[in-house]
C-alpha cells in the first residue's frame, strides 16, 4: 500500500483519505469499549464525564463502583454462578465436540453434510428460538430452572465453535502423521494421545475459549431457562440495563473487557504456536 | 550400480496375467459395490461411533426442544380437553347459536372444569382469538355451581329416597345394564367420581352425588330410557329448567354467535390458528380473513425486522469493506496489530458493548455532551439516538461488524496481488484495476459476510430490547414477550417457526455459497 | 545376492483388487510375490495403482477383494500398527512436536523397550544415516535431505523385516536425490531387509531395484530386473515408459521364429524381432532405442534393412549428441550418439541412411 513515487495529487489525496476513513471505522469499533473504562472510575453516579474527570482531578475518580461490584451480593452471586456454569458447559462441549470433530475428519463418514449441518445449527438458529424451545422442552422434563438445565443448554450452544475450530485444525493436519504412527506400531489410542492430540491442541483450546465465552456471555437462554438460583453476570447486567441502570454495570463491563483482552491474548499465543508447528511440516 | 544385474523372476502367467473382469464385479463374482461396502463398513462405523455421542447430545438438548416448539405452534388441545362433551355436541349442531343438547353438555363440562380450575386457562387462551372470552368463562364458571339444576336432584329424591344414597348410586353405576340404558348419566357419574377422588380426595360411595349427575339422569329418563336395575320413576310431570336459558341469563354472550364460532374454530386438536395470527389473519366462520386494522402488527414487524437487518447488513458492508481491504493489503505485522481492534470488540461481551452504546447514546450521554460542547447542537436540542431505530442500527452494526470483516479479510487475503499488478501493466488505472479485477474476486467474501450478518441480525433479541425502545424492536422481542408476559406460547411458537424457516433458508444458502465447514472464526 | 524364487515368497499379493467408488477398479487382479531380501520397485505413472498397492500392504487401505500375505499369513485383517512394517512417507511424516531422537524412540517406546536399549538403538540408527549430531533438533530445523534421512532411520530403528517407501525422494533436488538413491540401496543391502519402493521416476527404479514392476491401468505390465526391462520390454507401454524410445508403425509381412519383416506405413520394410505380435498381417509398433540406431555405413551389417532419413535438428548435450530425424513419415525420430573425438556431427537438412541390428528392433503390440 505504500504510495509510489509517481502518484498523482489525486492518488495522494485518496491514499490519505482512505486511511482516515479506515481510521474512523476502527475508532467506531474500539471507542465504545475505551469510553467505558474511564467512566467506570467515575466518583459520581453519572454516565458521562464530569467536569472533575475532564480536569483529571483525582477527586473525580474513585473505585467505588468496583467496591460495589466485588462486595454487593447482587453482583457477586451472579459472578459466581457464571463461573460455576461456564467451565462445566465448556468441558462438555469440548469433550464431545473434539471427539466428533475427529470422527468427522475420517475419510468415510456417511451423511457427513447433514450431520455437520445439525451440529453447527445451534450457532445459526436465533437465540430466542433456541431459548423458547429449550424453555418449553426442559420444563416438560423438569430441567427448567435447574443448574444442569442451563449447563446443558450452554454446552449445546458452545459446541458449534468447538466443532469449527477443531475441524479447521484437523483439515490442516497431515494424515500421513497418523499413518506413520501406526506403521511404527502405535495403536489408535496411543496415536491420538501422542501424535494427534498435541498437534490439534491449539484448535481444541481456542474452541474451548469460544465455548467458554459463549456460555459466560449468554443471557437469552438464562433469562428463560434459569431460576433465581442461576442468575448469571449477563443476566444481572441485562436486568440492570433494562430497569434501573446502576453505574456498577460499568465496573462489571470493565472487568469483562479485561477478561476478553486476556482471552484474546491467549488466542493470539495459540495462533502463533500452531503456526510455528504447522511451519514445521514440509508440504 | 555395478551389480544391478540380479536375476529376477521372469513375468510368469500368474504374476502378470491380465484378467478380464467387468467393472462392476469383483474377482469372485460378487458385485464390486457390495465388496467395497463390506471393506468400508468398519471405517464408517468407527467414524459414526465417534460422532454419535455429540449427535445424540445435540439432538436431545437442542433439536428436540426446537421440534417441541414447532409442535406447540399447531397444538391446540385446550378446547377439546376442557370441554370434550361440548365439542362432541357442537359437531352435531350447525346452527349459529346451538340448541339445548350443546348447552347441556357445556353445563356438565363447565362444572367439571370449574372444579379443576381449568376454565380460566381456556378463557385466557380463547381471549387471544375473541375478546371477552376470558371474563365470560371466569364469570360463568363462578355462576355455574349455583345454577337451578338442583330441582332435578330434589324431585328424584322425593320420588324415591334411594336416589339420596351414595352407595346405592355406586352400585347402580357399576351395573352394565344401567350404564347401557343411561349413557349421559354414566358419563356424568364417572366424571363426578373421578373428580371427587382426584380433587377432594374423597370416596364417591360416601359423598353426595353432584347436581349435574341428577340433571343427566333426568335427561336420560325424559328421553325414555328404562334402566333395568334402578327404581322406575315417572319424570313426565317434573318441573324443568333449560341449560340454555340459565347460561344466557348469566351472560348474554352465550346467546351470541361469536363465542360459538370461536369454540368451533378451535375445537380441533391441530390448528393453523397461531400461524394465521402470526401473519395477521384469523379464522372466521366464513374462512380465513384479515384481522382488524388495529390488530395487524406481525407482518409489519416481520417487514421491519427484515428491513432493519438489511440496513444493518448494508452498513456492515460499507464499513467492513474498506477495513478488510486495508488489513489485507498491509504487511502482516501491521495488519495483525490493527486486527486486534477488530477482534477485541468481537471477543467482548455483548452486554458490555450494548451497555457502552446505552451510555454513549443517551440524551445526557457522552456523544450528546460532546456535540453540545463543540457547539453543533444547543443544550436543549440534544439528539434522541436511543430507544428508537437509530439506536438499534448503530449498536447492532457495531456488534456485527467483525462478522463482516473477518470473512471479507480471509477472502481478500487469498486474492494474489499479481492480478491487480497484471491489470495495471495492461494499462488499467487504479479504479479500473480495483473495480474490474479486485472487486469481483472479493464478492464471495461480501456474500459470506452478508448472509452471516443478516442471519445473526434477524434473530437478535438483546440489543434491540435494550436500545430499541418500541420502534426499534425485532420479531424476537415479540416472541419473548409472548413467552414470558402474555403467555401465548402457541403464538410465540408460530412466530418462532416462521423466523426459524427464514433463518434456515439463509443457512442453506450460506452452505451452498460458502460451505458450513468453511466458517472462519477469529481470523 | 538374492535369487528370486516363488517358493520363498515373503510378501504375496493374491488376486488383489481395489475400488474406491464401487464403479471402477484402481487395482485389477494383482498377483505378485516378493522373496525375502529383495528390493522391489513399483513404477508407473500417477493413477496407475502403485501407491494404492503399497497402502494396502501397509494396511492403510483395505483390499476390496483378494488376499495379501506376509510369510504365508493373511494380513487383511491385521491393523497397520500390528503389521510391523517400516514405512517411509512421501513427505517424511516426522512428528513436528517431537525432537529427532523422540521421533526415533517412538516405535521403541510403543514396543515397551527399556530406556538404555532404546537410546542405544536410536544412536545406532542415527549414526547409520550420519545424523548423530542432530538428535535434539526439531524436524523443522532440518533440511529436506536431513529430514529424509531421519525418516529412513525411524522406519528402520525397530528393525522391521519389510520396509515400504512411498516416493521418498520426490521432494529432493536432483543431486541429493541421486545421492540418496545409493545410500538407501546400500543400507537396504547391508541390513538384508526386504524393500518395496514406489516411484514414478524410472531412473530411480532402474538404479536401485532388484526387480521392477511396471504398473499401468491397475495392472502390472511387466515384472523384470532393470536391464531386462530396458532392453526387452514386453509391450509398447513398457517400451514407451522406460527410457527414450522411437516408434514406427506398420504391418507384419513375414514372420519367423525370432525374426520378422514389418512393412511400415510409409512403404519401407524393416527387420525386427517379434515380441508381442502373433501372425502375418498384425499391426505393430516397432520400438528402437535411440542409442541403438546406427548411421555410420561402415558399422551397418551387410544385408540389413536400412531407411532413408533427413536430419531435422541437432542438439548438443555435452556427453551426448541428440539428433532429431525424419524417418518413414515420423519426424520425432531421435538418435543419440556419444560425444567422442571421431563422432560425426550431423547437420540439419542432411540426408542419411540409418539402420540397426534386427534384435534391437522389437515388434510390439499396436496399442
Amino acid at each position: 500500500m505504500a504510495l509510489p513515487i509517481y502518484a498523482s495529487t489525486g492518488q495522494r489525496l485518496w491514499h490519505y483519505a482512505f486511511r482516515i476513513i479506515c481510521g474512523l471505522i476502527l475508532f467506531y469499533l474500539i471507542a465504545p469499549l475505551l469510553v467505558i473504562i474511564p467512566l467506570s472510575f467515575n466518583a459520581q453516579d453519572f454516565f458521562t464525564f464530569t467536569p472533575e474527570m475532564l480536569r483529571l482531578d483525582p477527586a473525580g475518580y474513585s473505585l467505588e463502583h468496583y467496591r460495589d461490584f466485588f462486595t454487593n451480593p447482587d453482583w457477586q452471586g451472579p459472578l459466581w454462578n457464571s463461573l460455576a456454569i461456564a467451565p462445566v458447559a465448556t468441558l462438555i462441549a469440548v469433550a464431545l465436540g473434539t471427539l466428533a470433530a475427529v470422527g468427522l475428519s475420517q475419510a468415510h463418514v456417511p451423511f457427513k453434510g447433514a450431520i455437520m449441518a445439525i451440529l453447527i445449527s445451534p450457532m445459526i438458529v436465533p437465540l430466542i428460538i433456541s431459548a423458547a424451545g429449550m424453555y418449553f422442552f426442559y420444563s416438560r422434563i423438569g430441567l427448567q430452572g435447574t443448574y444442569w438445565g442451563v449447563v446443558l443448554a450452554h454446552a449445546a450452544l458452545g459446541i458449534p465453535f468447538v466443532i469449527i475450530t477443531v475441524t479447521a485444525t484437523l483439515v490442516g493436519f497431515d494424515k500421513s502423521l497418523t499413518r506413520a504412527a501406526a506403521s511404527l506400531g502405535a495403536g489408535p489410542a496411543r496415536t491420538f494421545r501422542k501424535v494427534q492430540m498435541p498437534l490439534i491442541l491449539p484448535g481444541v483450546v481456542s474452541g474451548a475459549l469460544f465455548a467458554f465465552i459463549t456460555s459466560f456471555d449468554e443471557v437469552v437462554v438464562v433469562l428463560f431457562m434459569g431460576a433465581a438460583g442461576q442468575k448469571t453476570l449477563p443476566w444481572q447486567m441485562f436486568i440492570g440495563l433494562r430497569e434501573q441502570i446502576s453505574p456498577t454495570i460499568l465496573a462489571a463491563a470493565t472487568v469483562l473487557i479485561a477478561l476478553s483482552v486476556l482471552l484474546l491474548g491467549t488466542l493470539e499465543l495459540l495462533r502463533r504456536r500452531s503456526e510455528r508447528l504447522r511451519g514445521l511440516t514440509p508440504v | 550400480m555395478a551389480d544391478a544385474t540380479i536375476s529376477g523372476g521372469m513375468p510368469t502367467g500368474r504374476e502378470a496375467r491380465p484378467v478380464t473382469s467387468g467393472p462392476m464385479l469383483a474377482a469372485d463374482g460378487t458385485p464390486l459395490r457390495a465388496s467395497l461396502a463390506r471393506s468400508l463398513r468398519r471405517q464408517k462405523l468407527r467414524a459414526l461411533l465417534l460422532i454419535a455421542p455429540l449427535l445424540l447430545f445435540i439432538l436431545v438438548t437442542f433439536v428436540l426442544p426446537i421440534g417441541d416448539m414447532l409442535l406447540r405452534s399447531v397444538q391446540n388441545g385446550i378446547v377439546a380437553d376442557t370441554l370434550p362433551r361440548t365439542v362432541a355436541a357442537l359437531s352435531q349442531d350447525a346452527s349459529e347459536v346451538p340448541g339445548e343438547p350443546v348447552f347441556d353438555a357445556l353445563y356438565t363440562d363447565l362444572v367439571i372444569a370449574e372444579e379443576y380450575k381449568r376454565h380460566t386457562q381456556l378463557g385466557t387462551r380463547l381471549n387471544y382469538e375473541s375478546g371477552g372470552a376470558s371474563s365470560l368463562f371466569r364469570g360463568t364458571g363462578r355462576a355455574v355451581g349455583r345454577f337451578e339444576t338442583s330441582i332435578y336432584a330434589d324431585q328424584l329424591r322425593d320420588a324415591d329416597p334411594a336416589f339420596d344414597d351414595s352407595a346405592q348410586w355406586a352400585a347402580w353405576m357399576a351395573d352394565p345394564g344401567n350404564r347401557d340404558a343411561l349413557p349421559q348419566t354414566a358419563d356424568a357419574y364417572d366424571a363426578w367420581a373421578t373428580l371427587t377422588t382426584e380433587v377432594h380426595g374423597d370416596d364417591p360411595a360416601e359423598e353426595d352425588v353432584g347436581d349435574f349427575v341428577y340433571a343427566a339422569l333426568y335427561r336420560d329418563l325424559a328421553a325414555g330410557s328404562r334402566p333395568p336395575a334402578m327404581p322406575a320413576v315417572d319424570v313426565s310431570g317434573f318441573e324443568t329448567v333449560t341449560a340454555k336459558e340459565l347460561f344466557i341469563d348469566d351472560d348474554d354472550a352465550w346467546g351470541e354467535p361469536a363465542i360459538w364460532n370461536t369454540l368451533r374454530a378451535f375445537a380441533p386438536r391441530v390448528t393453523p390458528g397461531y400461524y394465521l395470527n402470526a401473519v395477521d389473519l384469523q379464522m372466521t366462520p366464513d374462512g380465513i380473513a384479515p384481522r382488524a386494522e388495529g390488530d395487524r402488527i406481525y407482518v409489519q414487524l416481520f417487514i421491519r425486522t427484515m428491513v432493519m437487518s438489511m440496513l444493518i447488513t448494508a452498513s456492515c458492508i460499507l464499513l467492513g469493506y474498506p477495513v478488510a481491504y486495508l488489513l489485507a493489503s498491509l504487511p502482516m505485522r501491521s495488519a495483525n496489530l490493527l486486527m486486534i481492534l477488530v477482534l477485541l470488540p468481537f471477543w467482548t461481551s455483548l452486554l458490555v458493548r450494548t451497555s457502552a452504546w446505552k451510555v454513549l447514546l443517551q440524551q445526557q450521554g457522552v456523544i450528546n455532551d460532546l456535540l453540545v460542547w463543540v457547539g453543533v447542537i444547543g443544550n436543549d436540542g440534544r439528539l434522541v439516538m436511543i430507544n428508537n431505530q437509530t439506536g438499534t442500527i448503530i449498536a447492532m452494526t457495531h456488534i456485527l461488524l467483525p462478522f463482516m470483516i473477518l470473512p471479507l479479510y480471509s477472502v481478500m487475503k487469498g486474492i494474489p496481488p499479481s492480478f491487480v499488478r497484471a491489470a495495471k501493466s495492461l494499462g488499467a488505472n487504479d479504479w479500473t484495476a480495483f473495480w474490474r479485477v479486485y472487486f469481483p474476486q472479493s464478492v464471495p467474501g461480501i456474500g459470506a459476510g452478508s448472509i452471516l450478518v443478516f442471519i445473526l441480525s434477524i434473530g437478535y433479541y438483546i440489543t434491540p430490547e435494550l436500545v430499541g425502545g418500541t420502534k426499534g424492536v425485532f420479531i424476537s422481542n415479540r416472541i419473548a414477550y409472548h413467552i414470558s408476559d402474555s403467555l401465548n406460547w402457541g403464538l410465540a411458537a408460530a412466530l418462532g417457526t416462521i423466523l426459524l424457516a427464514m433463518v434456515l433458508l439463509l443457512y442453506w444458502a450460506y452452505d451452498k455459497l460458502v460451505g458450513i465447514d468453511n466458517v472462519k472464526l477469529g481470523g | 545376492m538374492v535369487q528370486a524364487s516363488r517358493d520363498a515368497a515373503f510378501v504375496e499379493f493374491d488376486r488383489v483388487q481395489k475400488s474406491y467408488d464401487g464403479q471402477t477398479l484402481v487395482v485389477k487382479d494383482l498377483n505378485l510375490s516378493i522373496p525375502k531380501g529383495e528390493f522391489l520397485t513399483m513404477l508407473g505413472p500417477s493413477g496407475s495403482g502403485k501407491t494404492t498397492c503399497l497402502m494396502m500392504l501397509a494396511g492403510f487401505e483395505t483390499a476390496t477383494h483378494g488376499e495379501i500375505r506376509i510369510s504365508g499369513r493373511n494380513i487383511n485383517d491385521v491393523p497397520p500398527h500390528k503389521r510391523g512394517i517400516g514405512m517411509v512417507f512421501q513427505n517424511y511424516a516426522l512428528f513436528p512436536h517431537m525432537s529427532v531422537a523422540e521421533n526415533l524412540a517412538f516405535p521403541l517406546e510403543v514396543r515397551k523397550m527399556d530406556r538404555a536399549e532404546r537410546e542405544a538403538k536410536v544412536k545406532r540408527a542415527l549414526d547409520m544415516v550420519q545424523m548423530g549430531q542432530f538428535a535434539n533438533r526439531r524436524p523443522a530445523q532440518l533440511s529436506g535431505g536431513q529430514q529424509q534421512r531421519i525418516a529412513l532411520a525411524r522406519a528402520l530403528v525397530f528393525e522391521p523385516e519389510l520396509v515400504l517407501m512411498d516416493e521418498p525422494l520426490g521432494a529432493l533436488d536432483k543431486q541429493l536425490r541421486e545421492h540418496m538413491q545409493f545410500e538407501i540401496k546400500h543400507i537396504a543391502d547391508n541390513l538384508g531387509i526386504t524393500v518395496v519402493y514406489v516411484t514414478h521416476d524410472q531412473t530411480e527404479a532402474l538404479t536401485m531395484s532388484d526387480r521392477v514392476a511396471v504398473f499401468n491401468d491397475g495392472r502390472i505390465q511387466q515384472l523384470a530386473p532393470p536391464d531386462e526391462l530396458y532392453e526387452a520390454p514386453v509391450n509398447s507401454f513398457v517400451a514407451q515408459f522406460i527410457g527414450e524410445n522411437n516408434t514406427l508403425e506398420g504391418i507384419v509381412t513375414v514372420m519367423d521364429q525370432n525374426r520378422c519383416v514389418v512393412r511400415l506405413d510409409s512403404g519401407d520394410e524393416i527387420d525386427a524381432k517379434p515380441v508381442n505380435v502373433a501372425r502375418v498381417g498384425d499391426r505393430t509398433k516397432v520400438s528402437i532405442r535411440p542409442e541403438r540406431v546406427e548411421f555410420n555405413k561402415s558399422r551397418l551389417q551387410p544385408g540389413a534393412h536400412t531407411l532413408r532419413a533427413r536430419v531435422e535438428e541437432f542438439i548438443y548435450m555435452g556427453d551426448m549428441f541428440r539428433t532429431r530425424l525424419s524417418v518413414a513419415g515420423n519426424d520425432e525420430f531421435i538418435i543419440k550418439s556419444r560425444n567422442a573425438p571421431d563422432q560425426t556431427r550431423l547437420q540439419p537438412g542432411q540426408e542419411i541412411e540409418i539402420g540397426w541390428l534386427p534384435e534391437d528392433c522389437r515388434a510390439l503390440d499396436a496399442a
